[in-house]
């Protein structure tokens, strides 16, 4: 059908070109040597001024990773990573730690300006209809600024940067941190545990509701680096927390790697939204550089009738390699996942979930949208499974492809393990591209081709979207359109 | 297969690279059909069986599983038995050896053991990739089976029916069969055991359906609760060909059946449709795999498992869509009703697709007896355990109602209520 091929042509056009945070900005930075040692481990944590209960875990995780391979198994194709040749640490040079926002390097705030990033308070506040986020701004290895502490101090609400939380509050990171995500995980969690640089902390303690969004914005600037943060999200019982997270890279021609590890401890009654517009750097129209971004994120219903819920929105990275899950160990407990993947050029998606059935009467959902366009390759891989004494566990699995052209790939892999007879799973997946019944429909009411697959992409997306905070539905929104442009009009 | 370097063999690993220097002076063929045996056992002795680490093993830890290798036993005596639908035509496999009396007519048929000491054989003794570990151990060890060939344009109006025999040790044989243009058969492969005694069987069947053949080909599978069975289907559809392939799982210890199949001309298609009945100890795993290669195919493919006592199942299915292949229709569902907590149940169904003008879904459900269901018949009067045998069957009735032929389907039914009734 021409109007078809129309959209093929259009999306082949913009292809990923169209990445709009590709600047580089040249900002002073303060870099440990190249590569992978104890040494660069022990540089890491003095820079930080980490206690050294901080640091001998590190360096268990290094000696771990050094015995570990790297996975194979993903759908994904990449030359072997050289972590030799990565810088693990780099920071701009003027922050020993600024204390208001006025410390900060203006160069850097423009950085976040131009990503339409608010870090000034004030400026948030004098817009009296914009919803007030609390920012948590990570550059490269460390965090440059939290926004709304002081407001959310006074909630009870602890918000702040990893490295910060380990010198204030050790005691609750020495509790919490990785007992979700163990050192021993996985190849590049165990990567991360030796290396993180930086990341979020938040800890909401019982009955508190947060008063605000919380949000980090990570932004991978300086060459050759690689971006190792750690987020610890803890909700105690009854609390609430809805976090979000944005990433975004300059345009390079080389591979730059992101390996995140994000965990979340949800007590009794907690509920904690875990949202990611994630539109790092995807690599050029030839598939040169973009990020290569390796991420475990995990979450622990740890206590009865908690509910954790993932969505995210993958536009961007050449690679992606995540699968963020639920561990559902409390009675009654919850999990969601929802996701929206798209992949144009020559990106490499895999990605997908993990919800593990322990406790009785769980409950887990997903909702996966895959769109594949260009040469791209997006694959769905999930796990659902039960404990055999986890009686009652129930799980919905939807997993739909939308292919646009005929070079793109779009797979689907779940794994679906039922130990118990009272476990009622449900699973189906479809792929097919923009059935041409729906666009005839649209056509001859007299709706342009254009907006004909907006309407119809958007309401192939529309349940994923309908799940984020709604100002992250908005950039979500108009980054599938920049990833498709063309197609949506 | 993901690097296993030699590692210490398990008794069952022994067991088999014993019994082939055992065999090996015994064994038909030679030159070339020896040398491909002796490369497939390098390699199976090399690359051990697999484990979980194996993606397309990862539910079926045959190294774990497989405990022992029974000898083969040249004395174990086996008895024809009465076919599944009177009047069809028998070619059966006792003990792993064909008997040629009374063959067929209409059809070409010679025993295996000919083509493996005339070295036509040679060809098929190759491993698909890797991980045949089937294609392996039935290729090291084959001893016979029937090679068929049915000629362009026949039309059979009763069934074959390929009836394996086991009373005791080992068996392993292999069907290659060649489907002429416009044929019509319905074929039935039937493994039975008549023994207690544990057996090793490893079937290995190659179809060929060339231009507008229509079969219908029927797997039930009895054998015994301590029998070991390794089985492969491998197709391949022409032109407007059609296969509609019966899988019916009702006995064994450790069963693992594979099919495979690509489609390699316009309009061909194939129908997967399989029960799994698994009671007791049994370890089921069907793997499917289709690569849709030629544009304008189609498939569908209907699981349906029913699980008692400690009973394992596994389904794994794969749908290929080549990048050329536009307009694939391709629809898999697998469907499992968990009886018992012991019990467990485990399914991957796989989508990879490489074209855009095409249709396809997987579905697949776990699940309990419903119980509104459970509560309209007892309301009804119905004691409970019938009430739940009724619901069982027509789970699993819906299936073989498929099939057109009524006498096919009343012995179908029958074996399968009696089943349920052992079990439920």
């Amino acid at each position: 059908m021409a109007a078809v091929q129309e959209t093929i042509d259009q999306v082949a056009l913009i292809d990923v070109d169209q990445y709009k945070y590709g600047f580089e900005t040249t900002i002073e930075m303060d870099k440990a040597p190249k590569g992978l040692s104890e040494d660069i481990i022990r540089f890491i944590s003095a820079k930080k001024n980490e206690p050294d209960w901080m640091l001998e875990w590190r360096l268990e995780a290094y000696q771990r990773w050094l015995t570990l391979e790297e996975p194979t198994w993903a759908r994904v194709n990449y030359p072997k990573i050289d972590f030799n040749e990565i810088y693990f640490y780099a920071a701009p040079k003027s922050t020993p730690g600024p204390t208001s926002i006025d410390d900060v390097d203006p160069e850097l705030l423009r950085v976040y300006e131009k990503l339409g990033i608010p870090l000034r308070e004030q400026e948030i506040l004098a817009g009296v209809k914009t919803p007030r986020i609390a920012v948590d701004a990570v550059f490269d290895s460390v965090s440059v600024v939290t926004t709304f502490k002081e407001e959310l101090k006074k909630a009870g609400v602890i918000f702040m940067s990893i490295s910060e939380a380990i010198r204030e509050h050790p005691d609750l990171v020495k509790k919490y941190l990785g007992t979700v995500v163990p050192t021993t995980d996985n190849y590049y969690a165990t990567l991360n545990s030796a290396v993180f640089t930086d990341g979020s902390f938040v800890f909401v303690p019982k009955g508190v509701r947060c008063p605000m969004e919380l949000s980090t914005y990570f932004r991978i600037n300086e060459k050759g680096t690689g971006q190792f943060e750690r987020t610890l999200i803890i909700a105690e019982d009854s609390a609430y927390v809805s976090y979000l997270e944005g990433c975004t890279a300059p345009q390079r021609d080389e591979n730059q790697l992101h390996a995140a590890v994000v965990e979340l401890v949800a007590l009794d009654d907690a509920e904690i939204k875990y949202s990611t517009v994630q539109n790092w750097y995807p690599g050029d129209k030839e598939g040169k550089g973009g990020i290569y971004n390796f991420v475990t994120k995990r979450g622990d219903c740890r206590g009865k009738n908690s509910k954790i819920s993932w969505t995210q929105v993958e536009t961007g990275s050449a690679i992606t390699w995540k699968y963020p899950s639920c561990i559902l160990r409390g009675d009654g407990s919850r999990g969601e996942f929802y996701s929206i993947a798209v992949s144009n050029g020559h990106q490499q998606i895999d990605s997908g979930t993990k919800m593990i059935h322990l406790g009785k009467n769980t409950s887990s959902r997903i909702v996966s949208k895959g769109i594949a366009a260009g040469v791209s390759q997006n694959t769905y891989r999930g796990q659902v499974s039960t404990h055999r004494k986890a009686e009652n566990a129930r799980n919905f699995t939807q997993c739909d492809s939308l292919l646009i052209g005929d070079k793109c790939g779009a797979h689907t892999v779940p794994y679906i393990e039922a130990r118990n007879s009272s476990a009622q799973f449900e699973h189906e997946a479809t792929t097919s591209k923009i059935s041409e019944d729906q666009l005839f429909y649209c056509l001859q009411r007299g709706i342009p081709t254009e907006a004909a697959i907006a309407l119809i992409v958007n309401g192939f997306v529309k349940e994923v979207i309908q799940e984020l905070p709604m100002e992250f539905a908005v950039e979500a929104q108009k980054l599938i359109g920049i990833s498709l442009e063309g197609s949506v009009g | 297969m993901n690097m296993q370097t030699a590692i210490t063999m398990t008794a069952a690993e022994t067991a088999l690279v014993d019994a082939y220097t055992a065999q090996i002076g015994e064994l038909p063929g030679e030159g070339a059909v020896l040398s491909a045996r002796d490369t497939l056992l390098a390699n199976l002795r090399q690359q051990g069986l697999p484990t979980r680490r194996v993606e397309s093993w990862h539910y079926t830890d045959l190294r774990a599983l497989l405990r022992a290798v029974p000898a083969f036993d040249p004395t174990a005596f086996a008895e024809k038995v009465d076919p599944l639908v009177p009047g069809s035509s028998v070619l059966s496999v006792l003990n792993g050896k064909a008997d040629t009396k009374n063959l067929p007519a209409g059809i070409n048929v010679r025993s295996y053991a000919e083509s493996l000491i005339d070295g036509v054989a040679a060809a098929d003794l190759i491993e698909r990739d890797q991980d045949d570990v089937i294609g392996r151990i039935n290729g090291s060890f084959v001893r016979d089976g029937f090679e068929i060939e049915v000629p362009e344009g026949t039309e059979l109006e009763q069934p074959v029916e390929f009836q394996l025999v086991q009373s005791a040790g080992q068996s392993h044989s292999r069907f290659p069969v060649t489907f002429g243009a416009n044929t019509k058969a319905t074929i039935i492969e039937r493994h039975l055991s008549v023994s207690d005694a544990a057996s090793l069987v490893t079937v290995v069947s190659d179809l060929i359906l060339d231009e507008g053949a229509e079969i219908t080909w029927i797997i039930l599978q009895q054998q015994g609760a301590s029998d070991s069975h390794l089985a492969q289907v491998n197709f391949d559809l022409g032109t407007n060909a059609k296969l509609r392939l019966f899988v019916i799982n009702a006995g064994g210890k450790l069963v693992r059946q594979e099919v495979h199949g690509v489609t390699t001309g316009e309009g061909a298609d194939f129908k997967l449709r399989g029960i799994n009945l698994l009671g007791g100890d049994t370890h089921t795993d069907v793997t499917f795999t289709l690569g849709h290669d030629v544009p304008n195919t189609t498939s569908t493919e209907v699981l349906r498992n029913v699980l008692f006592d400690r009973a394992k199942g596994v389904f794994q299915g794969q749908i290929r869509v080549a990048p050329d292949a536009q307009k694939t229709d391709a629809k898999m569902a697998c469907n499992t009703l968990l009886l018992s907590d012991d019990a467990d149940f485990s399914a991957k169904p796989e989508l990879e697709i490489f074209a855009d003008d095409v249709q396809c879904g997987h579905g697949a459900t776990v699940i309990d007896i419903n119980p509104t269901h459970l509560y309209y018949l007892r309301a009804r009067g119905i004691p409970e355990n019938k009430a739940r045998a009724m619901l069982v069957n027509a789970f699993v009735d819906e299936i073989v109602e498929e099939l057109e032929d009524e006498g096919l389907i009343e012995t179908l039914e029958t074996i399968i209520a009696a089943w349920l009734e052992k079990h439920a």
